[in-house]
């Protein structure tokens, strides 16, 4: 297949993970939010409609507005937001699984009709309407909420665990792969987290309630807490369904990744010790600022969550597919051997800012091959990185890309390129001087084209593992 | 591009594009509404501030006011089908003209949460009530947005068939593209959305005007003026665009491929202009001529929107697309599709009935 090359914008100092990461956090709380909430209403409109709460009632109608204000509103239109901010990102990435995915994506468009016709249904209508009547729209309601989480959750756990997808299966192979079914079950008990937490605070703000009242509605709503039980289990299940590289990136292997995860698990550990001992054990009151606080303790685990999940398919953003850098194996191979840009028909936007020819290669290079990551001098910034590489070092560094950083994708270009790239490292960290002599020694090529050639275009990670391994049998 | 659309491609072209097709035209019924219903609320809370607006009823201003928020919520949600299909179609197009513009593109969707925010307070009663100043700021900046939405999609949807000038562009890091055709085109969309949303506000204030709901005096003959209003814009608006298109382009808009398609949304409006002309002389609308101006809105929508298409294909290599098409629908998953379209058609008009029903056993009307 043709190699698409695709206009590349720089989100410096931003690097572009940190946009979609912040939206993509940001969409996973709300549309969790939803989901959950639909069950929280399920459950109090039942308690409405048995008698065993003459108060579910009150607490309902408020709940649903905020439900639509915040749900339907942002939540929709940040799920749009995620489609467009990848494309941004990654346009190959979300092209390929929406080649692979989109009968799926399809089905789930089914049930965001369900919706939003039976949301809005009860929303307009349910003043109006009989307790059986009620229940059953906000039944509806749940259930296409909670199956829009079941599609969705199939093709992003899929970019992790392909399954038996990669080996030629089907597009169910891939969906219903090792971590579907922990990711979804994981997702649901941290959807109806959400939804308790967020019903605490709801309860706090409906006035004319006393605090007993209160006290019985979050007491009631606190119940819903009850799968957070069920989370560490889930959570294992989940790791140890994972790659075993990517499971060691969050087990110590890499710091950032270790402390995203441990900001999750501490984050809900709290939730869970506050809702053991203060909402069931009915010992502590919650009032409003609490119930935000939790609400905001809810949101960072999610945050920590995603943050790992996103992490850990690295170095891919589909596995066994597709590198990090939108490039496929097969690509890199070709890449090596006719040049990276050789056919960007994309110009530098500040072409004229390079001393040299060389400088502007490897800017070039920079953009299609690096940018997708990292910036320059920004976050996570590649000045930063490799600033203190001796000129040689960064020429082997790079060359053997994949073994120097395992979650690094292998250099997908020529010598030529990549000493562009070297060059241009050390033309940005030496202060953009406007003279800069050109790198053109035949030797230097010659043991940039055997690096690359002893590296391989394998993904380095299996190397990495089986020198861990050996490690440990020593 | 000799043959009637959508025959003449290959089947899995054929398939993708009449599913785009037929999906971008459920979208565009909803999106008309909201965009012609959002001029109408700027321009009537403008207008309107000197009467007491805060209580009128049965009106288009309130049945408008009351439904926007749906209105908003259904087009974004029907936009997803054909979002995704065009990612199928077009992806490379697609994908680079979101690219070229950018933060300009991408802003979008704040901008439509700022507008489906403003919807829910000028339908609330805090501020959309209160005051006749700030009832005509939501009113215009809610239009604004939605306008400014509409503006972004006609200038992505150009600049992705330029793929000639996407390098010029990119290195200019200009984020705004402009051509004299986009103003003729959008003209075009814009006032072609009036007369769908009288028709759909028409039938909301006949349905209610049935159950015994008042309808003011005159409404009927507001509306059919603004529907021929509309209806005549749109058809100069269309006239102009036709003219600045290309030779080549209007070859196949004119020829096997978008010809028939293009009498069915002249015959569309035609119908149309009829109707209203009658109903414009009626004191109260008539489920009869509501009937024959929907289904001529619909000719219409469906006309112009394969129109669009034909316009895209013929500046389009269709042919290079032919071989992702043809592994995209090999890939699994339609089977399911087709059945979860028929199940929750079916979920949701028992929404519809539950509604009906649980009103009606709870005596809240029908």
């Amino acid at each position: 297949m043709e190699l698409p090359y695709y206009p590349i914008n720089d989100f410096e100092p931003l690097m572009k993970g940190m946009v979609i990461g912040g939206m993509g956090i940001f969409h996973v709380f709300l549309a969790q939010f939803a989901i959950g909430g639909g069950i929280v209403m399920c459950y109090f409109q039942w308690l409405a409609h048995t008698n065993r709460s003459p108060l579910a009632r009150r607490f309902l109608d408020s709940y649903f507005n905020a439900l639509v204000l915040i749900s339907f509103v942002v939540g929709a239109l940040t799920g749009v937001g995620m489609w467009f901010t990848t494309i941004q990102t990654s346009p190959r990435t979300i092209g390929m699984m929406v080649d692979e995915f989109h009968w799926v994506w399809a089905t789930e468009w089914t049930f965001f009709c369900v919706e939003v016709v039976a949301g809005y249904a009860f929303y307009r209508y349910a003043a109006q309407l009989t307790d059986r009547s009620r229940m059953r729209l906000l039944v509806i309601y749940s259930l296409a909420a909670w199956f829009s989480l079941f599609w969705i959750n199939g093709i992003l756990s899929w970019q992790l665990t392909p399954g038996r997808w990669a080996e030629g299966g089907s597009v169910w192979a891939g969906f219903f792969n090792p971590s579907f079914w922990p990711s979804l079950f994981y997702r649901t008990a941290a959807s109806m987290t959400i939804a308790s937490l967020v019903a605490c605070i709801v309860i706090n703000t409906i006035p004319d309630l006393d605090r007993e009242e209160r006290r019985h509605l979050i007491s009631r709503a606190g119940r819903l807490l009850l799968p957070m039980v069920f989370m560490p289990v889930l959570g294992v299940w989940y790791l140890a369904v994972i790659p075993a590289d990517s499971r060691s990136w969050v087990l110590g292997g890499s710091a950032a990744m270790t402390m995203f995860m441990l900001l999750a698990v501490g984050a809900s550990l709290l939730i869970g010790l506050y809702a053991l001992i203060g909402l069931l054990g009915q010992r502590l009151y919650i009032n409003g600022a609490t119930a935000t606080l939790l609400a905001v303790l809810a949101f960072a685990a999610s945050a920590g969550g995603e943050f790992v999940r996103e992490g850990v398919r690295k170095p891919y953003t589909i596995r066994e597919t597709l590198y990090s850098n939108s490039l496929t194996q097969a690509d890199v191979e070709r890449l090596r051997r006719v040049g990276s840009v050789t056919d960007d028909p994309y110009p530098l936007r500040d072409a004229q800012a390079y001393p040299n020819n060389q400088l502007q290669l490897g800017a070039k290079v920079f953009r299609f091959q690096c940018n997708i990551c990292h910036t320059m001098s920004g976050a996570n910034g590649l000045t930063h990185l490799t600033g203190s590489w001796l000129v040689d070092q960064m020429r082997m560094n790079i060359a053997k890309l994949q073994h120097t950083k395992p979650f690094m994708p292998p250099f997908a270009g020529t010598p030529e390129e990549l000493e562009a790239l070297v060059q241009l490292l050390k033309w940005v960290s030496g202060g953009r001087p406007n003279q800069w002599p050109v790198s053109d020694d035949p030797k230097v090529f010659a043991d940039l084209r055997r690096w690359l050639d002893e590296a391989g275009t394998a993904p380095g990670i299996a190397a990495a593992m089986a020198a861990k391994d050996r490690k440990k049998g020593d | 591009m000799d043959r009637v659309f959508p025959f003449g491609f290959p089947f899995p072209t054929a398939f993708y594009l009449t599913l785009y097709v037929v999906t971008l035209v459920i979208h565009v019924v909803f999106m008309n509404y909201v965009l012609a219903g959002g001029g109408y609320l700027a321009v009537g809370s403008f207008l309107g501030s000197r009467r007491d607006a805060n209580n009128a009823t049965g009106d288009a201003t309130s049945i408008l006011r009351d439904w926007m928020p749906f209105a908003v919520s259904a087009t974004i949600t029907a936009g997803v089908a054909p979002l995704l299909f065009l990612q199928i179609l077009y992806q490379r197009d697609f994908y680079s003209a979101n690219l070229l513009l950018f933060h300009r593109w991408m802003s979008i969707v704040p901008v439509l949460i700022v507008g489906f925010y403003l919807s829910y307070l000028y339908k609330g009663r805090t501020i959309g009530h209160r005051s006749a100043v700030w009832r005509t700021v939501i009113g215009v900046v809610a239009f604004a947005c939605y306008f400014f939405t509409a503006y972004s999609w006609t200038e992505n949807h150009l600049l992705s068939q330029r793929r000639d000038i996407w390098p010029v562009f990119y290195a200019s890091e200009r984020m705004m593209y402009f051509t004299p055709s986009l103003w003729l085109r959008l003209g075009l969309w814009v006032s072609g959305s009036v007369a769908t949303m009288v028709t759909i506000v028409s039938w909301q204030l006949w349905f209610a005007r049935r159950h015994g709901g008042d309808v003011r005096e005159g409404e009927a003959r507001r509306a059919a003026t603004l529907a021929l209003c509309g209806i005549g814009v749109s058809v100069a608006c269309a006239a102009a665009y036709t003219a600045a298109l290309g030779d080549g382009v209007f070859k196949v808009v004119t020829g096997a491929l978008g010809a028939p398609y293009l009498v069915a949304a002249m015959v569309g409006l035609a119908v149309q202009a009829a109707v209203w002309i009658a109903q414009r002389r009626s004191q109260e609308f008539r489920g009869g001529f509501l009937a024959f101006a929907s289904a001529g809105a619909l000719l219409s929508i469906i006309g112009m929107t394969v129109v669009r298409e034909a316009i895209r294909l013929a500046g389009t290599d269709v042919a290079t697309l032919y071989p992702q098409h043809a592994a995209d629908l090999s890939v699994g998953g339609l089977p399911v599709f087709l059945a979860f379209f028929a199940i929750n058609a079916v979920v949701v008009g028992l929404c519809f009935r539950l509604v009906h029903r649980g009103r009606l056993k709870a005596g809240g009307g029908a």
